[in-house]
Order: C-alpha cells, then structure tokens, then sequence
C-alpha cells in the first residue's frame, strides 16, 4: 500500500527537470558527422577510385593512410568520409521528402474529410509492400544510384509520416480555438498554416530525424546488396559490400563502415529522443 | 465480430489489387524493352518484334495485366520466358529457406522482446531496466548485415560453433538444415527484438500510469499480477501495429541475411530474375511476397480485434 501511495505522491510531485544528455550527445554526433560529409564535398586525403597495388592492406595507423587502405590499396579514411557523407545526404533527402509529401497529404486527409478516406488507405497500401523488394526491382531495372535510392526510400517512409501528420493535425483541430477561428470566419488554409501546422511541427521534427536515421540503415542496406549506391561512388554499406566479397569477413576493414553507421544512426535517434524531451516534457515525464 | 472480419477481408482484397497494378506497371514501365534484353545485344528489330509477338508483349499493357492476374487467381503464376520453368515452381523451391528464416526471426524477436521489454519497463527507475533500454538503443542502430557478419564471425569463424554461411536442404540432412538456419534466424530475430524491445517498454511504461492500473492494483492484485493481467493486454494494442511494421521489415532483414550467409532463397531468385527480365517471374514473386506479408497482417488485424472490443465495433 505504501508503495502505491508512494505512486500517488510521485505524480503529484512537479516533473523532475529532465536530463538534457541524450539531447546534447545525439546533437554532437550528427554535428560531427555532418562535418565530416561537409569537409569531404571540398578535400579528401586521396581520390577514393584511385587504386595503387603496391600499397594493397595497409594497417591502421600508417602515416597518410589513417585507417590502411584496402585490397585495391585504395585510401580507407577518404572512403569512410565520402560513405558518411553518401549516408547524411541519402538518409536526409528521404526523409525530407517524405516529410513533405507526408505533411501535405496527412493535413488535407485531416481537414477534408472527402478526402480522408482515400488519402489513408493508399497510404495503408503502401505500407503493406516490402519496400526493400521494390528499391531491388527498382534498382534492377532503371539502374542503381542516389536517385533510384532515395525514390525508393521516400516511396516506403511517406506513409508513416502521412498517419502521424493525419493523426496530430485532428487533435489539433478538436480543439476549442479552433472552432472559435472558424466562426471567426477563418479560412481552412488561414487555420491550417497559422494553427495546425506549428502545433504538428515538433512531432514532424522527432519524426524526421527517426526516420533519417532509418534512411542511413536502408541505404547501407541496400548498398550492401549491391543495389544501393555503385562505384564511382562510395557509401558505408557498399564498403561492407566490397569487404566481404574481396577479403572475407574476417578482415578489420569489415568493421570501420559497420561503425561508422551504428555511430551516425545511434546519434540520429538519441538526438531524436532529445528533442522529444525537449519539445514535450510531459510525455518523457510519463514514458521514461 | 463477422462484421468486422468481413471488413478486414475486403481491405485484404482492394490492397491487393491495387498492389498487382503498382507491381505490374512498375516492372513493366521500367523495364525497358524486354525482348531485346532477352535476345541480346546482337538482335534485329525483326527478331525482337518477332520474339515480342510470341511472347504476348506486344499486346496492350491492360489486356497483357489482366491476363497475368486471371491466371496468378487461378494459381498460374506464369513462367519464365527462357528455361520456361514455372514461376510457381520457381517459389516453392526457394520457400524452405525464405519461410522458415522469417517466420523464426519474426517468433524469435517476439520471444526475446515481450519479456524483456516488460522487464525494462517495471525496472525504468532501476540501472537493470535502463541497461536494457541502452542494449535496445544500440541494437536498433546496428544494420542487420552488420550484426550477420559480426555473428558469423563470432560464432562460425571463432567458435567454429555454426557454419558461416550455405545451405544444406532439409531433405538432405534435417540437422544440417537446422543448423544453416540458426545463426541467420538468431541475427534477424535479435535485430528484430530490439526494435520490439523499446515499443514494448514504451507502451507498458505508458499504460503503468493508466487509472485502470492504479484501480487494479487497488483491488488487490499485486504489481505484477496487475502488469500482467490489465496492462499487457492493454499495451498490446500499440504493440500488435508495431507488429504489422515489423512484418514489413522482416521480409526486408531476410533479404539481406540471405545474402550475408549466401542461402539459396528467394532475394537471390528475385535478383537473378529482374537481372534476367524474367518480367513474369518477378511480378508473380513479388505478388506471393505481397500476399505473404498482407496475410501476416491480416492475422495481425484480427488479433487486434480479438484483444480490443473497440476495435471490432469500428472507428
């Protein structure tokens, strides 16, 4: 009893200030990964397709080769750095559009409601198709690369924007003000974009950057099976992709990609979770 | 409850339909003239109109649709246009890998993840609870291939426990089969659990706070018989749409093991084919994995009804 007691108190108690770490940590890990695609758009230590087979498998740590280089004695740090920077903009640009598209569909299926029912079960059909199956016909078909790539991703992540979008915007819009700008004479665009979209727009952020975060992981993914990103370009999944066919998968350079993508995808949700926090402080209060 | 079922059933259809058009058009809008490729680069355009004819694909795109989808109703899912095997045939050989794989990950993470996501949840405040929540972050950030080469590299290089990769039939030696499956079913099913391991945290965490918990427990029950009884049937509901997310996923982790512990399934036919435009065989594959994974959903949907009444009145 005393325990349920305790209980009681505890949510009477004012919300204990929540840590802002996972904000803080997550923010810095995507900076610097950021950074570090930003820096490889202008320099890298060596050109990522220029082979040279007397410097085949060097060790991490020779002196201009940071992290050796490969069975090709390709520069292993310039490839890492390009693969971030592939990864940043792949996972970004999916989520960007889907965001967008998504936004746009879930508010019109949440203010026209002739519209709700059609806009939710395309959606829902979307959803039901393995997307990683279509990204493979897709990429067989019309070619692999960053377009054939990002197309699939966005065609697989919009719907789950469209639902979230949909279901935030009618909490918003069965809210009192919101009948009062309606009989203020409001139009529905006017109380679209001046109250249902700022009220949405931190749900949509979390959202972005949870699904960024899925973009880098599918990326690799379908890199890794060789239907992603192709040379000339270079991605962290194809890395992996090359690693194991050339060498085995016993080789240390099996590892440095593998990471580099747990890094930038565990900094992308924390900072997802940080901001959730920090937008709303009730809900950390009840969820964690 | 029927009426609810029926419901369901023709939502079932309708997206079905409607996904064979998408599959359709999309296979046959990119790619590309398909005589041509069959043919090779040193084909006449009489020889490719020739071979087109023959083939049917000259005929308008709906006429050749509809013929494709009476045919795949009727269990005829075509066959390829070279080997002329059957694309029925074609699926069924790789089934004892694919379905097996993904239905073992898809258990295995429900197993690893209802338990242990509860665990989480009941310990939030306690270091135990936030170690798994912290395991669980990380293995959502890990990519499946990742985790198979980490795995096999772990269990088959260094352990010499499992092999690293191929396949043994199941006709051949049961054991054998067994064994080829362990490590890819381990790897989907742990990559799976972590994910399903944060939502089912989450969504206990959310109900623990619920009146009805609280009036549970004031009627008695203690705090585990109240978690167990009130608040996993209530969590659930978040947690059966986590599911029919995860079935999407699962069909995509299996893909990729395949091709990490080189199996012979259903990712290396559907790449050999779309590479072959083996333009039948691909749709009517990808139609069976549509139709696999709508089915994993339905089932999922009329569970859904079963746990929750409000759901079965409709919305």
């Amino acid at each position: 009893m005393s325990e349920m007691m305790q209980s009681v108190k505890n949510s009477l108690k004012r919300p204990r200030k929540k840590s802002r770490l996972p904000l803080i940590v997550g923010a810095s890990i995507t900076l610097v990964m950021v950074i570090i695609g930003v820096i490889s758009m202008f320099w890298i230590p060596q050109d990522v397709n220029v082979s040279d087979p007397s410097i085949r498998m060097l060790p991490i740590g020779t002196p201009h080769h940071l992290f050796g280089t490969d069975f090709l004695g390709r520069d292993v740090t310039s490839m890492l750095m390009t693969g971030v920077r592939t990864s940043v903009i792949i996972g970004a640009s999916a989520a960007f559009l889907s965001l967008f598209i998504g936004t746009l569909f879930g508010m019109l299926a949440a203010s026209i409601s002739k519209l709700d029912e059609p806009i939710m079960r395309t959606a829902d059909i979307f959803m039901a198709m393995p997307g990683i199956i279509f990204a493979l016909v897709l990429a067989s078909t019309i070619g692999a690369g960053y377009v054939t790539t990002i197309f699939a991703l966005t065609s697989f992540f919009t719907p789950a924007f469209v639902r979230v979008t949909r279901a935030s915007s009618m909490r918003v819009l069965s809210e009192d003000y919101i009948s009062v700008a309606r009989l203020y004479g409001r139009s529905r665009l006017f109380i679209t974009f001046r109250h249902v979209l700022p009220n949405v727009s931190s749900i949509l952020i979390v959202q972005f950057t949870i699904y960024f975060a899925a973009g880098v992981l599918s990326e690799a993914g379908l890199s890794f099976l060789g239907v992603g990103i192709n040379r000339p370009s270079v991605s962290l999944g194809m890395m992996l992709h090359e690693a194991v066919e050339q060498i085995g998968i016993t080789d240390p350079l099996g590892v440095w990609p593998g990471l580099g993508i747990v890094i930038l995808v565990i900094g992308l949700n924390l900072l997802g979770d940080g901001l959730r926090d920090y937008f709303d402080p009730r809900f950390s209060q009840r969820v964690r | 409850m029927g009426r609810f079922i029926l419901r369901r059933l023709a939502f079932f259809a309708i997206t079905l339909l409607t996904t064979s058009v998408l599959i359709f058009t999309l296979i046959r809008a990119a790619g590309g003239n398909v005589a041509a490729i069959l043919l090779g680069k040193n084909s006449s355009a009489e020889e490719i109109h020739k071979l087109s004819t023959e083939l049917g694909l000259e005929r308008p795109l709906p006429v050749q649709y509809f013929e494709w989808m009476g045919n795949f109703l009727h269990g005829n899912l075509g066959q390829a246009f070279r080997s002329k095997q059957l694309a029925s045939h074609l699926i069924w050989s790789q089934a004892p890998v694919s379905v097996p794989l993904s239905l073992g990950g898809l258990i295995l993470a429900i197993i690893i993840a209802i338990p242990l996501g509860t665990f989480a949840a009941k310990n939030f405040n306690r270091p135990s609870g936030a170690f798994v929540a912290v395991l669980s972050q990380i293995g959502i950030a890990v990519p499946v291939f990742w985790a198979g080469l980490l795995l096999s590299l772990v269990f088959g290089v260094h352990l010499h426990l499992l092999p690293t990769g191929g396949w043994v039939p199941w006709s051949e030696n049961f054991v054998g089969a067994l064994r080829s499956l362990a490590l890819p079913v381990f790897t989907l099913g742990i990559v799976m659990a972590s994910t399903l391991t944060r939502y089912t945290r989450t969504a206990i965490l959310d109900v623990m706070n619920e009146d009805f918990v609280r009036t549970a427990r004031a009627s008695g029950m203690s705090r585990r018989v109240a978690l167990i009884k009130v608040g996993l049937r209530n969590a659930s509901l978040p947690l059966v749409t986590v599911l029919g997310l995860l079935a999407a996923e699962m069909v995509g982790g299996t893909v990729i093991i395949e091709k990490v512990y080189s199996l012979p399934g259903i990712s290396r036919m559907i790449l050999d084919n779309v590479t072959a435009r083996e333009v039948v065989v691909v749709q009517s594959t990808v139609m069976v994995i549509v139709v696999y994974v709508m089915t994993i959903n339905l089932i999922i949907d009329l569970a859904y009804g079963l746990l929750d009444p409000r759901i079965r009145v409709g919305k």
